[in-house]
């Protein structure tokens, strides 16, 4: 296959990976960060490296794998950077579902706001676990094998999460 | 709270998502351009339709604008060509010889500034340039005959000046055989049709310059000498 061809290809690839996972990466980034525009950076330069690594011929059986271990060290790298994210900026949060009723869109972002604020709390795995599991919709199979463990740890560790969860929201760590 | 309330307000979390505009941009500055496809429906901020429009129409009269003064080699270069091909389409058929000449001059001057200023890098695309409009020139040069010689001399003159005045300065020929022949060819057969015509002695004198013209191979002085006789 001539290069042009073959360069065309790679694109329209990950040209789909990359709307599959655009939104899920984003938020799972957000949800660590706290900050639209940090979120946005360590996203774009998530799927950055990850063009980079599939240009050059990098095989990516699980594409979703592939991008969340990238996002998740792009995050520490963060953390180690800038320290955990101490102010958490509630009022860029984008509402996709933009309600007519201000008092009823305030009263979600504000919900929103307040499980955000719980799962920052949690440490790295409980979040992670979450995540996967309730927003990104994984199988527990499947959120085993990004946290390289077994069915029987992750199902554990997915109840402790939800506890530790509560628990955050009945009384919020100072 | 029981867990479904609490799986419940985890899921409202569903709602956090990037702005689509950043998700399109984002996706362009990753993959380039040919990645625009979808990206592109949800590029602009859709509450900003008119302000879109124009930041669109500003963008691209920019470009054609800077496109002008671009060279072979430059990224603007191909809005510019794509300008000159859309021009061309106005162009009626007994101008084009000329019109094509037009082109084949822009492209040697583009090479000779891309000579005099010492670009290296573009040197060789101004030279493959220079060489397809040339030959695109050869093919309509094949059609002109009687009145249409007097439109391309000047162009064909200048064109032959030029070429030589570049070559001196990349001190080598840049092979433009086609049009080459196509224009000795013009010369003969402008030639043959003279010699088969009554002339007056002026007229004979002039022709003879101008066959000795053809034999030396300066075919745009052979073409003005012709055009002097017809006028004599």
């Amino acid at each position: 296959m001539s290069y042009p061809n073959l360069m065309a290809n790679l694109r329209k690839t990950f040209s789909k990976i990359y709307d599959s996972y655009i939104n899920k990466i984003y938020r799972f980034i957000f949800l660590k960060v706290s900050s639209q525009e940090i979120a946005q950076d360590l996203t774009s330069e998530t799927f950055l490296k990850g063009w980079e690594s599939f240009k050059n011929g990098t095989k990516i059986e699980n594409p979703q794998a592939f991008l969340y271990r990238i996002a998740r060290n792009l995050v520490t790298d963060h953390y180690r950077e800038k320290g955990r994210a101490q102010i958490v900026s509630a009022e860029y949060v984008s509402i996709i579902d933009p309600r007519e009723d201000i008092e009823e869109a305030a009263a979600l972002k504000s919900d929103i706001d307040t499980v955000r604020l719980a799962l920052v709390n949690l440490s790295e795995d409980y979040q992670n676990v979450i995540i996967w599991h309730y927003l990104d919709d994984l199988s527990i199979t499947e959120v085993a094998k990004l946290l390289d463990r077994t069915e029987e740890a992750t199902r554990v560790l997915l109840s402790r999460a939800l506890k530790g969860l509560r628990n955050e929201l009945r009384d919020p760590a100072a | 709270m029981t867990e479904k309330e609490l799986i419940g307000k985890i899921r409202e979390l569903r709602q956090i998502q990037p702005r689509k505009d950043w998700v399109s941009l984002t996706k362009i500055q990753i993959l380039g351009e040919s990645a625009r496809g979808r990206a592109s429906v949800s590029f602009f901020p859709f509450w900003r339709p008119a302000l879109a429009t124009v930041m669109a129409l500003g963008i691209l009269i920019g470009a054609f604008g800077f496109a002008q003064n671009s060279l072979p080699g430059d990224i603007l270069y191909s809005i510019k060509k794509l300008t000159e091909k859309s021009q061309a389409v106005f162009v009626s058929k007994e101008e084009l010889p000329k019109y094509n000449l037009e082109i084949a001059n822009k492209r040697l001057d583009e090479l000779t500034e891309i000579a005099q200023t010492n670009q290296v890098k573009k040197l060789a695309p101004a030279i493959s340039e220079f060489q397809a409009n040339m030959s695109e020139a050869a093919k309509s040069l094949s059609e002109v005959k009687g009145q249409g010689v007097e439109k391309i001399i000047a162009q064909t003159k200048k064109l032959e000046e030029n070429k030589q005045k570049v070559e001196e300065v990349l001190a080598t020929k840049i092979e433009t055989e086609k049009f080459d022949n196509a224009l000795s060819r013009l010369v003969e057969s402008e030639i043959k049709d003279l010699e088969s015509r009554t002339l007056t002695e002026e007229q004979e004198l002039l022709l003879e310059e101008a066959k000795a013209d053809f034999s030396a191979g300066n075919y745009s002085q052979a073409l003005e000498k012709i055009l002097i006789l017809s006028y004599q």
